[in-house]
């Protein structure tokens, strides 16, 4: 059967598709390793610990600068006062008693000045509005009252029941006794 | 879908719990039921001082005046003092039922009737208590006389020893309070 060597190669081969298996053959797959040209490009993964290290010591030489500028113009401020204000100015402002009973002390004073000038924190003194002030002062008396009628009122059982303490005392002791 | 149920749960919870705390914590008695006897009355005083008031208050004692300071001391903290005050010409004019409101609100929520003093002359004194814990979160004194009716409350933490320690001190009456020395006290005995 020449249709059996198309299937399984038995049989009578016919010479055409001989022919044609000759022709096709020499495209036949052949195993072999795989070739890639040396001068294919290749993606590369980037690496990007150079740039968080240059990030990184920007942002540490920004913030030492910074604190480094902070505490030079806390530093500076003081200076420049005492520079500006002139020393009779001082003087003038300091009571004439603490000038007459401490002149040593007159650079220690300045330097008070120089420190209330400084940026220091400053508790918020808190003002109250004269509504404000008459109604702490209307609370105030009525605190002062609550308190007196209260203490009366503790004074009044403090008295009875230390009338009766001593009794008590005797029996509970000759309860424990 | 459980884990949902069980976050709107504990969001619930968050909402709650504070309310029922600061509900649980409130040691305020309502007065009101006792206004009434004012138009009665020959003699009232009625002081209502709540936190905010307490606070401005605060900032008028003076930390120089040694008397001052300790009534700061004292009221710091306080969330309020309310006093009623009634005194009559005659007797008989409150009974029982007017102080049934009070003596209801009394009974519950957590306080205790610490001191109890019958007097003829000088009428009857409760002391209510009530505790957070160990510290003393408010204060009720019930004072009944044929012609007088006074009911103060102090509420938050009350600090008794301090409000001993005002003894004698700006119009404040002698509590007595001081513990004897020891030489008096066996001489007593």
């Amino acid at each position: 059967m020449k249709d059996d060597y198309l299937w399984d190669k038995t049989g009578e081969p016919d010479p055409q598709i001989q022919q044609l298996e000759e022709i096709l053959g020499t495209l036949r797959y052949q195993p072999k390793q795989l070739e890639i040209p040396e001068d294919l490009p290749l993606p590369r993964r980037r690496n990007y610990v150079p740039w968080l290290a240059i990030a990184a010591g920007l942002l540490l030489a920004l913030l030492a600068g910074g604190i480094w500028l902070s505490t030079r113009s806390s530093r500076e401020i003081p200076q420049r006062q005492a520079e500006v204000t002139p020393p009779p100015v001082i003087e003038e402002k300091s009571p004439a008693p603490v000038e007459s009973k401490a002149p040593e002390r007159r650079p220690d004073s300045r330097k008070e000045v120089i420190a209330i000038n400084r940026h220091r924190p400053r508790v918020p003194t808190p003002v109250l509005s004269k509504h404000e002030r008459e109604e702490a002062l209307m609370a105030k008396e009525q605190v002062m009252l609550a308190l007196r009628l209260t203490t009366e009122k503790l004074s009044l059982v403090h008295k009875k029941t230390q009338n009766t303490n001593p009794a008590n005392q005797i029996k509970n002791q000759h309860r424990v006794g | 879908m459980k884990s949902t149920f069980n976050t709107s749960l504990i969001t619930l919870l968050l909402i709650v719990a504070p309310a029922l705390v600061a509900k649980a914590q409130d040691t305020r008695i309502q007065m009101s039921s006792l206004d009434h006897l004012a138009a009665k009355a020959s003699q009232t005083v009625d002081v209502n001082v709540d936190e905010r008031l307490m606070k401005l208050a605060a900032r008028l004692f003076s930390d120089k005046d040694e008397d001052e300071r300790e009534v700061k001391k004292l009221i710091e903290g306080l969330k309020g003092i309310y006093v009623k005050s009634f005194e009559f010409e005659t007797e008989g004019q409150f009974g029982a039922a007017d102080l049934e409101p009070i003596r209801a609100q009394l009974r519950g929520a957590g306080w205790t009737r610490m001191v109890n003093v019958v007097s003829k002359k000088e009428g009857n004194v409760e002391v209510y208590l009530q505790f957070a814990g160990e510290m003393i979160n408010g204060l009720a004194v019930l004072h009944t006389d044929d012609k007088e009716l006074t009911v103060v409350n102090i509420v938050g933490p009350v600090n008794l020893d301090k409000l001993a320690e005002l003894e004698g001190q700006m119009g404040i009456p002698d509590l007595g309070i001081e513990s004897p020395k020891p030489k008096k006290k066996t001489n007593e005995q």
